[in-house]
């Protein structure tokens, strides 16, 4: 029967070369969004051929089925509830018995397999034979050979997916020696019941002896749910009594049956590879840390270096357009509002300043991982950053946000797990940027003379402490559950595509325009307008101390008054929303001095244990509104955003408090 | 064989003599005085020195830690352990990113101290002698690292075929 609408889903361990058939298949005809209610990147695409629309969905890449990540549930969920017609598994042929797990957890759900057997080049220059009709015999499903960058063997693959979809043949399963009697059992209790409709029997039988969580809670809602649940506990417990574990008898039972395949189909001569040397030096227990340290400081200078004339353009431009339009339109409240020296052109134009820094962070970080060096980064921070509640991966938004906190909050899609992931988007912002190195730099030496360097990177070090300490207590609390195994897959080494990288930077900067962009206009009107607006009449002021914003930092006194502020700080503070750097020009004007007089000013009204206190409030309060937007995108949630600002001023306001009462009880 | 003992010896001790000088250069000049006087190790060429050993310790680690990558690629080359080749390339792939970073930090400032030009500012004008890096060790020790890839040649072809 000819179908003109074919549903097929993209699965497979990740780094098999799943995004580059996805890209061949659907060119120009794709999307990308989000996963519902997830922050993992949603492809999906279109396939014309023979009059028939292949509508394919690439699935997150995972090394199983289990529910114990995020990216585990989205694909399983997808197959067992949207049905496509056609799964296919996409195998790497260059390490065909880690990949078979998956594939035969694919098998396990009864649906519609075709699997493209890809990078056979790089098995055949590994001197790795497979025979594909005997894999195809063993399996009981289509296999074809295919090299996805070279678009070899992509049209025999539409060919097997669109047979597959319109043959109607049921799909065969493979029997695991050992449980599968115990399996069979409980699958007949199962096709008795309502359950048999929405899940394959089979694979429902094998995830209840298993005691998957994911997969209990979801049949809770069924009739037989509890009848099935009592039946799946009976048959594990005389498995438990025969095997120990039903969960790891079930594991054994699949890597026997691919040890059976293996043997059967792999004919294989390992050579030492150019990888395989080069993972000496870069895992080296020594030297694989600090290897990791010069390539991210490199990193890290190249993007800065590279962006800075840009990004200083960009904000001159702003200022020069903003000087030539002050006064066009004659009403004082418009201009100052739109051109003022805190108006929303020169806002706009500090934080589209970080648009050459995101694109030059991204388009190196894009690089350094199609080369296949950031998994075996991941692997080597793993251990030490795992003790502190985090993950490896995160050691690449913790340097980047020594730069700058928007790109580095970004960054952290470079980790697998969604709750670390979140852990590690909310915690980047204690991290000090070098914007608030700004203020910092500016007023240190005034107060604390030759020990201003070391005030700074205690700073620096309060703020990678308040990292650990909160992702360790939210992984105790908050995130508290099963740990997810740290599987990586090691790629082999390539030389990184220049092409991959410059779209990875434009979706990136694309993202910032859209999402933050909207955010980050809101708040500059509301700032902009609370700043020029005179409190008494609600009419224009060019004077701060007349305007509402001073009426906030006024009202807002008796809470700051332990702190030892007065109302132009909390002010100058409340403009370090908009951009960190701005603490620094808004004490000035509030003042009346220049940027280069703020510190000798503030020498004379504060003490230097004040003023540290008011350091460490900057540091690690309320990050900017462009970190905001990028925290508020990349956690996918408000109550999250709220939480990092919450969280953010109250552990500030703690830790003022504290070095202020002591300080003074100590030193006077 | 004696050639590259000999030059992996040179090359690794460089590595860690120009490390060291930077990162105590960058040690006093953050954080211990301002205006600290730094060592030099080189050819001074009007205000300035070739190498110049700008003050910042974070750099300073990372050339004594490609020191020791060719310190431990020298130790495996002598035991005969095939191993060597991996710390080779990645000592001279490191090599090579410093020296990229250097031309690109020297192009970056020249940019950033004429682009005001087009916005009608002043230029506050770029000689190698005002710019921080200048030419750094980075640099030299990156050309001294360059015939490297006669050694490692049968590695780049084989990640890169063609």
């Amino acid at each position: 029967m000819k179908l003109k609408f074919i549903k097929v889903a993209l699965a497979g361990n990740p780094n098999v070369g799943k995004s580059v058939i996805f890209n061949k298949l659907t060119g120009a005809r794709q999307h990308i969004g989000n996963w519902p209610g997830k922050t993992i990147d949603k492809k999906e695409g279109f396939h014309r051929v023979d009059g028939r629309e292949l509508y394919i969905v690439d699935l997150p890449g995972t090394y199983s089925l289990t529910a114990f990540s995020v990216e585990e549930v989205i694909a399983r969920d997808y197959i067992i509830y949207e049905k496509p017609d056609v799964v296919v598994d996409i195998v790497d042929a260059s390490n065909l018995e880690r990949n078979l797990y998956l594939t035969l957890q694919l098998i396990e759900l009864g649906v519609n397999i075709v699997i493209a057997l890809n990078k056979m080049d790089l098995a055949r220059k590994e001197k790795i034979e497979i025979n594909v009709d005997e894999l195809s015999k063993e399996l009981k499903v289509p296999v074809v050979p295919t090299i996805a960058p070279k678009g070899y063997g992509l049209d025999r693959l539409v060919r097997e997916i669109v047979n597959m979809a319109e043959s109607r043949v049921r799909p065969e399963y493979i029997e695991y020696p050992g449980v599968e009697d115990y399996i069979r059992e409980l699958s007949k209790y199962i096709e008795n019941t309502e359950l048999a409709r929405v899940f394959n029997p089979r694979w429902l039988a094998i995830k209840l002896l298993e005691n998957d969580e994911d997969v209990i809670k979801k049949i809770s809602g069924f009739e037989d749910s509890k009848y099935i649940l009592e039946k799946a506990g009976e048959i594990r417990k005389r498995m438990e009594e025969r095997f120990g574990d039903a969960e790891v008898a079930i594991a054994n039972a699949r890597y026997e049956v691919i040890r059976r395949i293996i043997s059967k189909t792999v004919k294989a001569v390992r050579k030492i590879t150019a990888s395989d040397l080069i993972d000496q030096a870069v895992l080296d227990r020594y030297l694989g840390i600090p290897i990791l340290f010069v390539i991210l400081w490199w990193m890290f200078q190249f993007a800065f270096t590279i962006s800075a004339p840009f990004s200083d353009f960009l904000g001159d431009l702003f200022a020069y357009i903003a000087g030539i339009l002050a006064g066009l339109t004659g009403y004082p409240y418009i201009d100052y509002l739109f051109f003022g020296d805190y108006g929303i052109i020169q806002g706009l134009g500090a934080v589209l300043s970080f648009v050459p820094l995101i694109m030059a962070l991204f388009f190196v970080l894009a690089l350094f991982e199609d080369s296949g060096y950031m998994a075996r980064a991941a692997f080597v921070m793993d251990r030490p950053l795992r003790k502190l509640g985090l993950s490896g991966r995160a050691i690449i938004p913790m340097i980047i946000g020594i730069g700058c906190n928007v790109p580095a909050v970004y960054s952290a899609r470079v980790i697998p797990d969604e709750r670390d992931r979140l852990i590690a988007i909310i915690t980047n912002p204690f991290i000090m940027c070098s914007a608030r190195l700004v203020f910092f730099s500016a007023i240190a030496y005034a107060f604390f003379r030759e020990y201003a360097g070391d005030v700074i990177l205690s700073l620096y070090l309060l703020g990678y402490l308040l990292v650990f300490v909160t992702a360790i207590i939210l992984k105790k609390t908050i995130f508290r559950g099963v740990e997810a195994p740290f599987i990586i897959e090691f790629p082999a080494y390539q030389k990184p595509s220049f092409r991959v990288a410059v779209v990875r930077m434009w979706d990136r900067a694309s993202l910032f325009f859209r999402k933050a962009g909207t955010i980050i206009l809101i708040g500059l009107l509301v700032i902009g307008i609370l700043a020029i607006t005179d409190v008494s009449t609600l009419s224009f002021t060019s004077n701060p101390e007349n305007s509402l914003v001073a009426l906030i930092g006024r009202s807002l006194q008796p809470l700051f008054k332990p702190l030892n502020w007065d109302w132009r700080l909390i002010v100058a503070a409340i403009f370090g929303f908009v951009a960190k750097e701005i603490v620094l020009g808004a004490n000035a004007m509030l003042y009346g001095v220049s940027e280069s007089e703020i510190a000798v000013k503030m020498s004379k009204l504060y003490t230097p244990i004040d003023v540290l206190g008011y350091m460490i409030f900057i540091q690690l309060y309320i990050p900017c509104i462009a970190t905001l937007a990028a925290v508020r995108h990349e956690s996918g949630s408000w109550k999250w955003t709220l939480f990092t600002v919450l969280y953010g001023i109250a552990i500030a306001y703690i830790l003022n408090f504290i070095v202020v009462s002591v300080g003074h009880l100590v030193f006077g | 064989m004696k050639y590259l003992k000999a030059f992996l010896s040179v090359l690794s001790i460089l590595y860690l003599i120009y490390g060291i000088l930077q990162f105590y250069n960058g040690v006093i000049s953050w954080w211990i005085r301002e205006n600290a006087i730094t060592i030099q190790l080189g050819i001074r060429v009007g205000n300035t020195y070739i190498p110049n050993i700008f003050p910042e310790p974070f750099s300073g680690i990372c050339l004594i830690v490609i020191g020791f990558v060719f310190m431990k690629s020298l130790y495996l080359y002598c035991r005969g352990d095939y191993r060597y080749k991996g710390f080779l390339f990645i000592g001279w792939m490191l090599s090579l990113m410093m020296l990229a970073l250097n031309i690109i930090v020297l192009l970056a400032d020249v940019l950033d101290a004429y682009y005001p030009a087009i916005l009608g500012g002043e230029i506050s004008g770029w000689t190698l002698e005002s710019d921080p890096w200048g030419i750094a060790p980075h640099s030299i020790l990156g050309l001294i690292a360059l015939p490297l890839y006669y050694e490692v040649r049968d590695m780049i072809k084989e990640l890169i075929p063609g």
